[in-house]
């Protein structure tokens, strides 16, 4: 691979990121060809030690995605930095798919439990008009009873999503810092 | 090498050449790779990270031959996570050449 193309190969995996930011780690890298070619490398071999343009772009994407979620969590920025993270190696499917598979199980779980809870009158309620004679008062009072509790879970529910999907960003700086890449023979 | 965990310890050695001196890109692969096999790309995503974390901030520098140069300098929050990091890594080396030792004499 020579410098036009390692550079356009890492600049066509990087169209996630701005312009300025794109222009700027390009800029980088030509600085880095420019100084090897003055030691008398050739452009081959500069980029042979560089090493996949594709693996760099995982990592700037990661760093990328992982701000992008710091700056504001919502569900689509959590996703897009999750997979970033898993896409710099294999050893991350297991140990960042698998924590996370397990937390949002926890948090499905509990928000389908609060929902349902909060919303039992109006399933007594349908059963009764389904099923006028089965309709005892006391389904009622019971179901609304369960609304109370139901609304409980669900605020606590919400302070569980957001401390867990903080702690889960955190783990994935974690990863991102520590985990894979960098080294040769991945 | 082939652990899994060396990338942390890439932070250390680029945190410790910077607190001797500021130095552009190319300098810091280089020093690096004489001694760590790395790919040396993957040193960019970790100063521009770095950069990012407010432990440097950059300036160019124009250089008689080739394109300027852009300079890593450590700023303060970087000298202190520096020497955390370090604390960390003296005890966590500490810690495994007692093993090796121990290990050693006993045969």
């Amino acid at each position: 691979m020579n410098k036009e193309q390692f550079l356009n190969q890492l600049d066509k995996s990087l169209k996630n990121l701005s312009q300025k930011e794109r222009k700027d780690i390009i800029r980088d890298f030509e600085e880095h060809f420019a100084f090897g070619q003055q030691e008398g490398k050739t452009e081959e071999e500069i980029a042979a030690s560089l090493g996949q343009p594709n693996q760099i772009a995982k990592e700037l994407l990661a760093t990328y995605h992982l701000e992008q979620v710091e700056a504001t969590a919502t569900a689509g920025n959590v996703m897009r930095a999750l997979w970033a993270v898993i896409g710099l190696g294999f050893f991350n499917l297991v140990i960042v798919l698998g924590p996370f598979i397990g937390l949002a199980a926890v948090v499905l779980a509990g928000w389908t439990v609060g929902v349902v809870f909060a919303a039992s009158p109006l399933l007594v309620l349908f059963n009764a008009v389904i099923y006028p004679e089965t309709f005892v008062l006391f389904d009622l009072f019971f179901s609304i009873a369960l609304t109370g509790l139901g609304l409980f879970i669900a605020i606590g529910m919400y302070y569980v999503t957001r401390v867990l999907t903080s702690g889960f960003i955190h783990y994935l700086r974690f990863n991102v810092k520590l985990v894979k890449g960098g080294m040769k023979h991945d | 090498m082939n652990v899994q965990f060396k990338k942390g310890i890439l932070e250390i050695c680029v945190l410790v050449l910077l607190d001797k001196k500021d130095c552009y890109g190319y300098e810091l692969v280089q020093r690096i790779s004489e001694k760590i096999e790395i790919s040396e790309g993957s040193m960019y995503p970790l100063l521009r990270r770095l950069t990012k974390d407010g432990y440097f901030t950059t300036y160019y520098q124009e250089s008689s031959e080739g394109p300027a140069r852009k300079y890593y300098k450590l700023t303060e929050k970087g000298r202190i996570h520096l020497r955390e990091q370090m604390q960390e890594w003296k005890e966590f080396s500490n810690a495994v050449n007692q093993f090796i030792e121990e290990g050693v004499s006993s045969e």
